[in-house]
């Protein structure tokens, strides 16, 4: 800083701000307006507790990589599973101390090189959130965390797979978190974003554009919604995305990344003229 | 992404939370008036952002990052706002922001005059900046630009209040 922005700090202090006279009027107006228990957060949770003595307990500590074949059967009955990628069972891990719980269940992969490269890669990720979950915990002292991971298959074809991980962190807010996993059945590869691509396509450029468009139009089409556009500039090259059930393109951003937090994670369903020249 | 670990706040229960905006009224207006530079519109973003803030106050994660998180709900609420009436500015709007008439001329221009002279995009950084104390970081945040266009709005801005108040 130097002395002119010293200058200006003062003088923002010192010379009077004209605050019109009614504002503390209408603010107060707008207080009278709130409900005492307008929560509407659809993905708020709360961690539930222990009833009376259970909370005594210091700590009931479950973690058990815990095989649920029955589960994992009733799922490979669905014939949506193909034979490069079944299901053979889910790994819990669960936690609750009356304060803090954790739940995740998610799938364990196999019969094929790629669907064992999904799960391992399932498992570092969820690893990864029930390390942090633990690290939260330690540090909220009084506080509560929350951590519920699930699982989805979004899409099991004769050529495509693709499993999706939703987590929810919980700590004063709630954070949505998703990761896609891909496997091209016909090749037998693990795919992401860039490898749906031909190598030289500019898809990033295109996307991105395709994004800005759309955030644009929604923006124009509804006064509640509300993107960062001046903040955007590209799409990740590996952005999350799924084929939806029109085997159109669908982009998955995080929460955050292209909104305030209240307007939730966002989704870009990508026209197929857009990008199918450039498909590899 | 991870989660913060220092100094989470629970959910704000309403009077937790209307502390929080009386605390933070003037900070609201001041930037809801640097964006959109008319006292009434001002009032109607400050309104509407009190609104979305307590919907989403689920979202708040650190109490000490109430402030930059109010006056970024808020200034999505005037950016919408702007962008809504961007083709039918009036006159009325345009005499209350030119800088004559309020003070006494053997005063000088006031500071908060030179700011609303400045153009569009300088005003709300400065403003936070300026009047609010906040990081390059947390106005990034606040108006969804980058880092690097916080500081040359700021360089910008700060080059012209020297000009118009040395000027003067």
């Amino acid at each position: 800083m130097d002395r002119f922005d010293e200058e200006l700090r003062a003088r923002a202090q010192k010379e009077p701000f004209p605050v019109p006279e009614d504002l503390a009027g209408r603010v107060q107006r707008t207080f009278d307006t709130l409900e005492e228990a307008d929560l509407p957060m659809k993905r708020r949770h709360r961690p539930y507790r222990w009833a009376g003595w259970a909370a005594a307990v210091l700590a009931v500590f479950v973690a058990v990589p815990n095989a649920s074949p029955a589960a994992a059967a009733a799922l490979a009955d669905v014939p949506v599973l193909g034979t490069i990628v079944e299901i053979v069972t889910f790994r819990d891990y669960a936690y609750d101390d009356g304060q803090s719980h954790a739940a995740v269940t998610v799938p364990e992969l196999s019969g094929s090189d790629a669907a064992d490269e999904v799960s391992d890669q399932v498992q570092a990720y969820t690893d990864q959130l029930i390390e942090q979950f633990q690290a939260d915990r330690e540090a909220a002292g009084e506080g509560h965390v929350g951590l519920d991971v699930s699982s989805t298959v979004v899409t099991d074809s004769d050529t495509w797979f693709t499993l999706r991980i939703d987590a929810v962190e919980t700590q004063g807010g709630a954070m949505n978190l998703s990761r896609l996993y891909h496997i091209d059945k016909a090749t037998g590869e693990v795919v992401t974003l860039s490898g749906l691509f031909q190598a030289d396509a500019d898809y990033v450029g295109v996307l991105s554009a395709e994004v800005a468009r759309q955030m644009e139009e929604k923006m124009a089409q509804d006064s509640s919604v509300v993107y960062f556009t001046d903040g955007f500039t590209a799409i990740d090259p590996e952005q999350d995305f799924y084929w939806d059930e029109d085997g159109d393109l669908v982009l998955v951003f995080g929460e955050y990344t292209l909104a305030p937090g209240y307007m939730g994670m966002q989704e870009f369903v990508i026209p197929q003229d857009v990008y199918s020249d450039m498909l590899a | 992404m991870t989660m913060h670990t220092t100094a989470m706040s629970p959910i704000l229960e309403k009077e937790a939370f209307c502390r929080q905006i009386l605390q933070h009224q003037d900070a609201m207006f001041r930037t809801a008036k640097a964006i959109l530079r008319n006292d009434q519109d001002a009032e109607d973003a400050v309104q509407e952002a009190i609104c979305a803030a307590y919907t989403a106050r689920a979202t708040l994660r650190e109490m000490d990052k109430c402030k930059p998180w109010l006056l970024r709900i808020l200034a999505n609420r005037c950016y919408d706002m702007y962008r809504k009436r961007k083709q039918t500015v009036d006159l009325a709007q345009v005499q209350e922001i030119l800088p004559a008439g309020e003070t006494d001329p053997t005063e000088g221009l006031a500071l908060w005059q030179a700011v609303m002279a400045l153009d569009d995009t300088l005003r709300a950084p400065v403003t936070l900046f300026y009047y609010d104390g906040l990081s390059v970081r947390e106005i990034s945040e606040i108006l969804g630009i980058s880092q690097p266009a916080v500081k040359t709005r700021l360089s910008r801005g700060r080059e012209r209040l020297r000009r118009m108040l040395r000027e003067e």
